[in-house]
């Protein structure tokens, strides 16, 4: 077979695979957002108890591998409170709260590298903290961390592979099931790559279009000051 | 009538104690210039008036209002005190009209046209009537602080704070500043001013207020203080300065 009667015959295959990769990364991603800012906001709270929630949160995800997150959550946690799950469900599980650990510590980052004089000029003014948090701090933070926000996106949408080891068919899996069948490894895995290299490319190129924006919306140079 | 009273105040930052009694009572319309050498407490001083910072001990009163208080509603109390910071701290990522329409339809839930309104009534004052659009910073120093003058302004404040607000600024626009200033004084502000502009303390100030060491050494008119200061360390500190 050549390579590209190989590449037509496995084509539809591989589109699945995309589809399914697309579906865990965009879906954990949006929710890894929410858990990642939630978090986040806990992090930084004056209350002592949100704070430790938090912490242990992102300590726990940070120092274990996703792969054992993944088995935990997939074989662990529905074994022992007797749940049944998909490993589409446990997937994007896994990917959300591993993402969102690290997605809130980007925003911990970006919201306090806002100078402290932007809350006190908030405050001073007579808005309240949380006023202050949402209207000023938060909206100058999340311009700050897009780099390091995209950059969590791509590292995400690649542990989607991680998450063919529960038996989801996503792109990685297609590739070692495709092998498993025509043994021509070499040709596969170039594939498999191109899928995500192009997914990829894609998502920092309109990374790149929406930083653009935002920094026009405030003037060209901003000096924080 | 007393707009201010600030009695025994306190604020230590761990072992060492930046203020050590201080006692100030400031009338309506007072215009009152602290003086001193750098690291004297001025700022913390004036910092604990909306408590930015929180005094370790001591009152303080503002328009009748215990600010000091443990259940005081402080950003009730705060949308009566403006401040103006010698870093300007505008809002890098509103427009001008935005930074100052921002406060008063969050905390007094004014209506946007009406904000807006107040705000391009206030950016004539100060003299911008032509910036409202912009972003902080495309303006230079000297019309960020006018801006972030005007923003304070409207909430509509009893008393205004300025921390050190032309410290920052090139030489050749802090007049415009304190041009404002100047005018906001004329049109019975009560406003409370630590400053290095002695020229200006001199012209404007009704009180001149020396703080040395975390307690004040020497307070009166302008012509007292400069002309035929009391104090030894008054004394020096107008030597090195004036």
């Amino acid at each position: 077979m050549s390579f590209f009667e190989l590449l037509q015959e496995s084509l539809p295959l591989f589109l699945q695979g995309m589809l399914l990769t697309l579906q865990l990364s965009v879906i954990s991603l949006i929710i890894a957002m929410f858990i990642g800012l939630g978090s986040c906001l806990m992090n930084i709270s004056k209350i002592k108890v949100l704070h430790w929630i938090a912490m242990c949160y992102i300590n726990i995800i940070r120092g274990t591998p996703l792969l054992v997150q993944t088995f935990f959550i997939y074989f662990g946690v529905t074994k022992a409170f007797g749940l049944s799950m998909t490993a589409l469900t446990a997937g994007i599980v896994a990917l959300s709260l591993n993402a969102g650990a690290y997605l809130s510590e980007i925003f911990r980052g970006g919201i306090e590298a806002i100078p402290r004089g932007q809350t006190e000029a908030a405050r001073s003014l007579g808005m309240s903290h949380g006023a202050a948090l949402i209207k000023i701090i938060l909206p100058q933070a999340l311009r700050i961390v897009i780099p390091s926000v995209v950059n969590q996106c791509i590292i995400t949408i690649k542990d989607t592979s991680i998450i063919s080891v529960i038996g989801l068919a996503e792109l990685t899996m297609v590739g070692s099931q495709i092998i498993a069948r025509t043994f021509r490894s070499f040709e596969i895995w170039i594939i498999v790559g191109v899928f995500y290299f192009v997914i990829i490319y894609v998502l920092s190129k309109l990374s790149k279009l929406v930083e653009k924006r935002l920094s026009l919306a405030q003037g060209a140079d901003t000096k924080f000051a | 009538m007393l707009k201010v009273q600030i009695q025994n105040l306190h604020k230590h930052f761990g072992s060492n104690e930046v203020l050590r009694g201080m006692d100030l009572d400031v009338e309506e319309g007072e215009v009152i210039c602290l003086i001193g050498p750098s690291g004297s407490g001025k700022s913390t001083f004036l910092r604990c008036i909306n408590s930015l910072e929180q005094p370790t001990d001591g009152m303080v009163v503002v328009d009748g209002k215990v600010i000091t208080d443990k259940h005081a509603d402080l950003d009730r109390i705060r949308e009566n005190i403006g401040m103006v910071f010698q870093q300007f701290n505008l809002f890098p990522h509103l427009t001008v009209l935005r930074n100052i329409t921002m406060a008063p339809m969050q905390c007094k839930k004014l209506k946007r046209a009406d904000a807006e309104q107040r705000a391009h009534e206030l950016l004539a004052t100060v003299g911008l009537s032509e910036k409202w659009d912009c972003y902080p910073s495309s303006l230079s120093g000297g019309q960020q602080q006018r801006v972030a003058i005007a923003r304070a302004l409207a909430m509509d404040p009893a008393l205004m704070l300025f921390d050190e607000p032309t410290s920052a600024l090139d030489p050749e626009v802090v007049g415009d500043v304190l041009a404002v200033m100047r005018k906001l004084a004329k049109a019975g502000m009560t406003m409370i001013i630590v400053t290095h502009e002695m020229g200006f303390a001199r012209e404007v100030a009704d009180r001149v207020v020396f703080i040395d060491d975390g307690v004040i050494v020497e307070q009166g008119l302008p012509s007292q203080v400069f002309g035929a200061p009391q104090h030894e360390r008054t004394r020096a500190f107008l030597e090195k300065v004036l």
